[in-house]
């Protein structure tokens, strides 16, 4: 042999991998490049010791499994996926009961003085007993309290929301290239539909944030349901860069844990009327 | 569980059954965290990539053809969890690279008369620079060599595990080493 072996093939002859092994070890013994360039190679990967994980006890897949029970689809795919016309239909209309529910609410409960901004703003006045009249204070704190009602249950149903959503799009991002994606483009179908109504309640609510990071959801679910079934590696590819650059998952999980927090009910030692719009 | 009874267990969880998934999370959860924690490099992100890929197995336990095993499936799809999730983070952090090697200059390097306690603090000083120089892979150069150098698979094992072509995984490993080479050669010096 008198050309020179290559660093390619002398990284497989490390490994213990390629062929005319015999031949490249022949030319190692008498080619002081050769020699030299293997020893780098060698030396370089022998820096890189064996990686030891920490150890994980016998318990450790019971734990796996706590943590994880709570994540899994409720059935299993192959019916689950017949199922989805009816998940749809149930989330649809839980959503339209939901806009009803805060028309016929926002239409019976007792309205706020004009002057005020809105209910949540009345809280503070309500607190310091400014309005001079017992029966009007109890009628805002009671519309306050209403207005608290309704809020938590658009806290609650959005951050299902944006649960199911995000488990949609971890899907979607651990979804191996040139793959099959009609299951979560009928998924997130269902979504988009829920998650314009969501919006709408939201910015009724003021919720601009909320309804920002809806917006931000809704522009991906259009991409993924729009679509072809049998994406290429390469559009997938772009369509989770698209979903990366916009930090999208993080968005939807920190939005979901706040949702999450707001929609506890405030602690009997306090106020009703005393919520965070006071600061 | 012998044969019998992981196809049995299999063939119940592919059929929804969720007491028999969870059999098998407990049975391949120890194997899965080992390789998420090789690819990752760190416990929390092996952690998160053992969820998803359980996560994602569950998922796709319909599309799993029953006679093939199980550890295996899951093998590939940890490999395949942390490749997505090396994606990520480096999509995330590229402009913030904390421990760039560009960074280092020769006066930051180990010494290479020390010994005692700074002989340790100097290896540990060379670990953090592997684990940099590692970080500095792109994600399949990582996993595809991780999976060649530390789990001692073939490259064709590896082209399977990764869902690439022979010569793209054969290559991936050949990058990885080469910008390790570059990467480590001070330390190289040192060593020799």
């Amino acid at each position: 042999m008198t050309e020179h072996i290559s660093e390619d093939d002398l990284t497989l002859y490390y490994y213990g991998e390629g062929r005319r092994r015999d031949a490249i070890e022949r030319h190692i013994d008498h080619c002081a490049d050769c020699s030299t360039l293997y020893r780098e190679i060698a030396g370089t990967l022998a820096m890189l010791t064996e990686v030891e994980a920490p150890e994980r006890g016998d318990q450790y897949g019971a734990e796996v499994w706590q943590r994880l029970r709570n994540k899994l689809p409720d059935k299993d795919a192959r019916w689950w996926t017949a199922l989805l016309r009816w998940e749809r239909l149930a989330l649809v209309g839980a959503a339209a009961v939901l806009v009803v529910a805060a028309f016929v609410a926002g239409r019976v409960w007792p309205h706020a003085p004009e002057s005020a901004p809105g209910a949540a703003s009345n809280a503070p006045l309500v607190a310091r007993g400014d309005t001079g009249s017992t029966a009007a204070t109890a009628a805002k704190a009671e519309s306050a309290a209403g207005v608290e009602s309704r809020q938590r249950i658009l806290y609650t149903s959005v951050a299902d929301h944006l649960d199911r959503s995000e488990r949609m799009l971890t899907d979607i991002m651990n979804t191996a290239g040139h793959a099959d994606i009609s299951t979560e483009q009928r998924w997130a179908s269902d979504l988009l539909d829920t998650s314009r109504l969501y919006r709408q309640d939201a910015l009724d609510a003021g919720e601009q944030s909320v309804a920002g990071v809806l917006d931000e959801l809704e522009r991906s679910l259009l991409e993924i349901v729009h679509s072809p079934s049998r994406i290429s590696a390469a559009d997938l590819e772009q369509m989770r860069r698209r979903i990366d650059a916009a930090a999208l998952l993080f968005k939807v999980r920190v939005m979901s844990d706040e949702l999450r927090q707001r929609e506890q009910p405030p602690e009997r030692s306090r106020p009703r009327t005393s919520t965070q719009t006071i600061s | 569980m012998d044969a019998t009874e992981a196809s049995a267990v299999l063939a119940r969880a592919r059929q929804g059954d969720n007491d028999a998934f969870r059999a098998l999370v407990e049975q391949h959860s120890r194997s899965a965290f080992r390789l998420a924690f090789r690819m990752m490099g760190n416990e929390q992100d092996a952690e998160d990539v053992v969820q998803e890929s359980f996560l994602r197995a569950y998922r796709q336990l319909g599309r799993f053809e029953s006679r093939a095993n199980f550890g295996t499936w899951l093998y590939r799809i940890v490999a395949n969890c942390s490749v997505d999730l090396m994606r990520s983070k480096q999509a995330r952090h590229d402009q913030v690279r904390g421990d760039s090697l560009d960074d280092a200059t020769a006066a930051e390097l180990p010494d290479a008369n020390l010994a005692g306690p700074d002989r340790l603090a100097q290896s540990a000083e060379i670990d953090r620079r592997v684990q940099a120089a590692l970080r500095e892979l792109s994600p399949l150069e990582r996993a595809a060599f991780t999976l060649r150098h530390y789990e001692g698979r073939s490259i064709d094992e590896i082209s399977t595990a990764l869902g690439l072509g022979t010569s793209a995984a054969k290559h991936s490993v050949f990058r990885a080493v080469r910008k390790l080479r570059v990467a480590l050669a001070p330390l190289r010096s040192l060593e020799s």
